[in-house]
C-alpha cells in the first residue's frame, strides 16, 4: 500500500515539519525541523502530472497527446496546479493551512 | 459516454474542433435552408420563413461570430489563465452540432412564411403536433446551451458560481448582438429578401 505523505496537522491545520530522518541501512537518525518541499504537499496525480510536464519538454500539446486530451484540459489541469503550489507557498510562509 | 455528449471538449478543442464545428455549421445551414429553418439569434430557433440560401449561412456565421467574440473577451477579463482564441472559436463552433437535428425537424412543420395578423388564425397553427416538434427542439437548444457552457469552461477555465455568473451574462450580450446583426441581415435588403420569397414560393 502505498502511503501519502501528510503535509497538513490533523489537529490544528498548520504545515506540519519533518522531525526526523533515518537511515534504512545503519539506521542512523537525524533529528531536527525540516521543511517539506513544495511538490511534497501535492496529490500523487499532480506530481505525477509535474513529472510527465517535465519529461514532456514542458510542452502542453505533448502532454495531451500523451493524456488523450485537448489542450485546454491540459493547461488548465496545470493551471490548477500552479494555483495550488502558489496557494501552499503563501501558507508556508505564513505558517497556516 | 455521457462526457462525449454533454463535454467532448475535454478531448476535442482548438483547430480539430474548429473544422468539426464548421462543417456542421455548413450542413446546419443547407438542411435549414431545404427546411426552412432558422437560426436567428444565438439561441434563437424559427421555421417557416422562406429565404435564399446565404442567409442561412449568414445567420449560422452571425450567431457563431456573436458568441465568440462576447465568450472570448468574457474570458480574457475573468480568466486567470492564458486563453487561446482558437479553443474558444473551436469548442463554441463544435457546440452548434446538436443544431442539425432541429434543422431536421423543420421538414416535419409545415408553418407559414410569415404570421398571419389574426389572432385566431395564428391559434388555428399551433397544433398539438406543433407544440411537440416545438417542445422536441427546445431540449435541442438547452442541450446546445449545455455544451456551449462546458466549451465556455474549458476553453476560458472558469469554474462555479463565476463561471455560471459569467455565462449567462456573456450569452444575454451575445444574443443580443446577433439579434441585431441579423436584424440588419434582413431589413437592410429587404427588396431581395421579399423577392426570394416570392421566387421560392412561385418555385414550391
Amino acid at each position: 500500500m502505498q502511503k501519502n505523505l501528510p503535509h497538513i496537522c490533523p489537529s490544528c491545520a498548520a504545515t506540519l515539519k519533518v522531525k526526523s530522518l533515518v537511515c534504512e541501512k545503519c539506521h542512523t537518525e537525524v533529528n531536527g525541523v525540516f521543511g517539506l518541499p513544495l511538490l511534497a504537499s501535492l496529490t500523487t496525480q499532480e506530481q505525477d502530472f509535474i513529472i510527465d510536464f517535465v519529461k514532456s519538454s514542458g510542452s502542453l500539446k505533448i502532454m495531451a497527446q500523451k493524456l488523450g486530451l485537448s489542450y485546454p484540459t491540459v493547461r488548465n489541469l496545470l493551471d490548477d496546479i500552479i494555483q495550488k503550489i502558489e496557494t501552499n507557498q503563501t501558507n508556508q510562509k505564513t505558517g497556516t493551512k | 459516454m455521457k462526457k462525449w455528449l454533454f463535454n467532448p471538449f475535454v478531448y476535442i478543442a482548438g483547430a480539430r474542433a474548429l473544422v468539426v464545428g464548421c462543417i456542421v455549421m455548413l450542413l446546419t445551414a443547407v438542411i435549414g435552408f431545404y427546411s426552412h429553418t432558422h437560426f436567428d439569434g444565438v439561441i434563437d430557433l424559427h421555421f417557416g420563413k422562406v429565404s435564399p440560401l446565404s442567409y442561412h449561412l449568414l445567420e449560422q456565421l452571425i450567431d457563431w461570430a456573436c458568441i465568440v467574440i462576447v465568450f472570448f473577451i468574457a474570458g480574457k477579463i475573468f480568466s486567470r489563465s492564458s486563453i487561446r482564441f482558437v479553443d474558444v472559436a473551436g469548442t463554441l463552433a463544435f457546440a452548434r452540432w446538436v443544431l442539425v437535428f432541429p434543422t431536421l425537424i423543420g421538414f416535419a412543420i409545415n408553418a407559414p412564411a410569415t404570421l398571419p395578423h389574426d389572432t385566431n388564425e395564428i391559434l388555428k397553427l399551433v397544433t398539438p403536433a406543433m407544440i411537440c416538434y416545438g417542445l422536441v427542439s427546445l431540449v435541442f437548444i438547452i442541450w446546445m446551451i449545455a455544451l456551449m457552457y462546458n466549451a465556455f469552461t474549458i476553453s476560458c477555465n472558469l469554474k462555479g458560481g463565476k463561471a455560471t455568473g459569467v455565462f449567462i451574462a456573456a450569452l444575454l450580450a451575445a444574443e443580443i448582438l446577433s439579434k441585431i446583426a441579423i436584424h440588419f441581415l434582413y431589413h437592410d435588403i429587404p427588396g431581395i429578401y421579399e423577392k426570394n420569397i416570392i421566387g421560392a414560393h412561385l418555385a414550391n
